[in-house]
């Protein structure tokens, strides 16, 4: 019965599918074509909005559809005198399926195709257009090629635009990738391509993903790594056969794209790409242990560490260098294994570098939480069990020193994140030997003092007494752990704004309030004192969700008034020169220009001199008035360098490489 | 990105192949059972060329070549030729296009096909050694067992099987040089159809 049922069941699907997978109606991707304008100009342009809704857990695909599936087509029935461009895409998502790569569309997009108008056509001329659109959309399990044949009708006009619908366009059209405006490089080494994306270092950059275009030059399904060097973003992935003379893409970035278009060429490897990279590896080593050893002062780990090693004073020659060793292990042991997960993690498709995420401001927040706990409990607020447990493994030979020292280690990882960010970063950059190598010195530095003093009896002898004076002391460590809390707030409020640090530090308190209890309870011996600290610090953590990054505000340029068309036209008006230029905070152009010209102390003594109005147009929102503006002076985008002198309504579009003279000579003379 | 091939040289290690094929070298071997119970190894054919179809009824890429009767005269022309034409399900239980071997029978004699033979790979563990991303892909290894094509069937990347007359068809075009003694021209194009349904 089966089997009858199947055979029917395939030649059903093999007879009727095609035909009822393109039967009207029965679409899963809703198309609607609009014009932005149904008069355009006639030698001029028009764009067409061709807007889709999957049918939820459906996806239509990019122009580069990834491992599988084929992109849009369009088959034009147009009018004469009017020609089509390609489809431009907007920014794909990723969408992996059993180890196959997929670049699609799993919401609502838009993509767009520009219309061209001959000069010659005549006003009023009727403009009927018509287009087939071929398409693939898949779910998870099955994919239907759809077509859709859509029309609207234009008419030949003045152009105008109607202000609702520009605003919807330039909603839009946000989703288009931007050209980045600077050249980028790629080279392929031993299976492994790596491209060098211009992307200034001050400039955010999220989860970034490269995007290929080009088919064949990366294996799509292979993780990506990206790393920031200065002014660089270099994405590394495992290459595949095709050394194209041109590499093109669009890297994603925290919801922007930009278009990338990357020659061959020579590019740096990452810090410890290889065996040339031997003295980074050294460093970081040396950073490591250095750091370790610095962690022994830490707060979490000096109790710990003070306990065990006036125990082992007592004890004599023997018995004590065989607790150092076993300690050295148990601490060294412990931070290969923390280190090992951390590049697990990495390895299991997490696509960024360490230093992306204390650009996240939930992560500077879960950071504020942990040192104010910490000084809170230095400055003898509560108690951490730590300290009870380290007492009881003291005194037990071998076994006990290694668990003291696998407990110190422990212990002291959530000391190394503020203080240890920095090599922790270093060592994701290295290979995977290297990086654990960086962690193992990291522990051997941690048992260093230790070890000196199982080594050496003279050492021994010399320990202090414990007594009063080690709680002053760990009362005055509280001092910088509180100064590190500020300073974290501090970051908080600039990446989250007043309300994020408001919260940050109401949780603060919160949790401060909350481990005041539990030392109340501690003092007084009861049982499970550490309840109201525990239920205070998850409260407290609760509030990471409503952490979001502030609005990106327009940023004032020293000499500069923020551009606007209406104020150039003001200016102009009252016989000022004007030097109105374009920027983004990721392009890498526009940063060199402004630091090695515009800002030049010179060039703006002269631009004073001259009377000359600045005007600054930051487009790193990408502001789609501000590109209508860009475009309308032949670019694609940033940088952009107009110089209006008085009476002229036209401006002189300067060299996108500006010189400190092209400035002064002109604000001189003007 | 070492650890995952530990891991997948652990799960490949019974047949031994790497996890994509590059032209020419020797293509890894394989072993398979096809729809009638027969264990099948590339190996088995050494000495004639061998083309390697990956299929999955249910996608409309494989629709197209199939309905039309495309697949099936590239079958019929590569055989008469003396090829040797393995077809490779790598539809995991479950998922599009996964049969039993009756369903798979079944199924070659209603599209009137001629494969040598019909191979099932549910766990997709031939089909991923071998990089096959879409339905179709197809691959040929020459009579020295080394690949000498892999990519789509032709090179028109649409569901439309009216493109398939203005198609180059890939597939007995290399096999035609072959013959001749000729180099492979076109030796790797970019495959096109739907996703191979492995299991996740």
């Amino acid at each position: 019965m089966r089997l009858i049922h199947f055979v029917l069941m395939t030649l059903a699907m093999l007879l009727v599918l095609p035909a009822a997978a393109q039967a009207p109606g029965e679409r899963h991707v809703a198309i609607e074509l609009v014009p932005e304008t149904a008069v355009p100009r006639a030698g001029g342009e028009v764009q067409l909005a061709f807007v889709s809704r999957p049918q939820p857990g459906w996806h239509g695909y990019w122009k580069n559809p990834g491992d599988a599936g084929v992109e849009t087509t369009a088959a034009w029935t147009l009018p004469a005198g009017v020609t089509a461009e390609p489809i431009a895409y907007p920014v794909p998502h990723r969408l992996l399926i059993a180890g196959l790569m997929n670049y699609v569309y799993e919401g609502p997009f838009t993509q767009f195709v520009t219309l061209k108008l001959a000069a010659g056509l005549a006003a009023g001329t009727a403009l009927p257009v018509s287009v087939k659109l071929d398409y693939l959309v898949c779910t998870n399990e099955v994919c239907v090629p759809e077509s859709a044949t859509l029309q609207t009708a234009l008419t030949v006009g003045d152009g105008a635009v109607a202000p609702d619908r520009r605003a919807q366009f330039d909603e839009w059209r946000r989703a288009l990738p931007k050209p980045l405006g600077s050249p980028a490089t790629y080279a392929v080494e031993n299976g492994l391509l790596r491209i060098a994306v211009p992307f200034p270092a001050s400039a955010d950059a999220a989860d970034p993903y490269f995007f290929p275009l080009t088919d064949g030059v990366l294996d799509y399904a292979a993780p990506q790594t990206v790393t920031r060097e200065g002014d660089t973003l270099l994405i590394e992935t495992a290459a595949k056969t095709g050394r194209p003379a041109r590499l093109e893409g669009v890297l994603a970035t925290g919801g922007r794209g930009f278009a990338v278009a990357a020659a061959p060429g020579v590019v740096a490897s990452a810090s410890g790409g290889g065996a040339a990279d031997l003295g980074t590896l050294f460093l970081a080593l040396g950073g490591a242990v250095l750091g370790g050893l610095l962690l022994n002062i830490m707060p979490c780990v000096f109790p710990i560490l003070s306990l065990k090693a006036l125990s082992l004073a007592k004890g004599g020659g023997a018995g004590a260098r065989g607790e150092a060793v076993a300690y050295t292990a148990g601490v060294v042991l412990v931070c290969l294994a923390l280190g090992a997960a951390l590049l697990a993690l990495r390895a299991g498709g997490a696509s960024v570098g360490w230093a992306f995420q204390l650009t996240d401001p939930r992560v500077i927040f879960v950071l504020l939480l942990l040192v104010t706990a910490i000084a809170f409990n230095l400055a003898g607020l509560f108690e951490l069990a730590a300290p009870a447990a380290a007492n009881r493994l003291a005194g037990e030979g071998r076994g006990g020193a290694f668990g003291t020292g696998a407990l110190a280690a422990f212990v002291a990882t959530p000391c190394t994140g503020p203080f240890m960010g920095a090599a922790m970063g270093t060592a994701l950059l290295l290979p995977w030997w290297g990086a654990l190598a960086v962690f193992g010195g990291l522990g051997l530095g941690l048992a260093l003092p230790f070890l000196l003093i199982g080594f050496v009896p003279a050492l021994r002898r010399a320990l202090p007494k414990p007594g009063a004076w080690m709680a002053t002391f760990r009362h005055v460590l509280s001092i910088p752990m509180f100064a590190t809390a500020l300073a974290l707030a501090w970051v908080l409020g600039r990446q989250a704004g007043v309300d994020g640090m408001t919260l940050g530090l109401a949780a603060a308190a919160l949790l401060a309030a909350g481990l005041w209890w539990t030392g109340v309870r501690q003092g007084r011996g009861r049982g499970a004192a550490w309840v109201p600290g525990a239920v205070a610090a998850l409260l407290a953590l609760a509030v990471t969700t409503t952490i979001t990054r502030a609005p990106v505000q327009a940023t004032e340029v020293a000499g500069g008034e923020r551009f606007s068309e209406q104020r150039l036209a003001e200016l102009q008006a009252s016989g000022r020169p004007v030097f109105a230029y374009f920027t983004a905070d990721w392009c890498v152009t526009c940063k060199v220009n402004e630091k090695a010209v515009i800002e030049t102390a010179d060039v703006r003594a002269a631009l004073k001199g001259g009377e000359v109005a600045t005007l600054v147009g930051d487009w790193t929102d990408g502001d789609p008035a501000l590109g209508r503006f860009i475009e309308r002076h032949n670019r694609a985008g940033v940088p952009l360098y107009l110089w209006y002198k008085p009476g002229s309504a036209t401006p002189e579009v300067l060299p996108q490489l500006l010189t400190r003279a092209m400035l002064m000579d002109r604000a001189g003379g003007s | 990105m070492r650890l995952f091939a530990v891991v997948l040289a652990t799960t490949v290690a019974a047949t031994p192949l790497a996890a994509q094929q590059t032209i020419g070298q020797p293509a890894g071997n394989f072993r398979l059972t096809d729809v009638s119970g027969k264990n099948v190894s590339l190996a088995d054919y050494r000495g004639r060329p061998v083309v390697i179809e990956w299929n999955n009824p249910g996608c409309p890429f494989v629709q197209k070549h199939y309905n039309s009767g495309n697949m099936q005269k590239t079958q019929a022309q590569a055989r008469a030729g003396g090829a040797v034409w393995l077809t490779v399900n790598s539809s995991a239980p479950g998922k599009q296009g996964h049969m039993t071997p009756a369903e798979a029978q079944a199924f070659v004699a209603s599209a009137k096909a001629t494969p040598t033979n019909y191979l099932l790979d549910p766990k997709g563990v031939v089909g991923k050694g071998y990089g096959a991303k879409t339905t179709p892909h197809l691959y040929i290894v020459d009579g020295t067992g080394r690949l000498v094509y892999q990519g789509g069937i032709d090179d028109k990347p649409t569901s439309n099987a009216s493109d398939i007359a203005g198609a180059r068809n890939h597939v007995l075009a290399a096999l035609g040089e072959m013959k001749a003694g000729k180099p492979v021209s076109v030796a790797e194009t970019r495959p096109y159809g739907c996703s191979v349904k492995y299991a996740e």
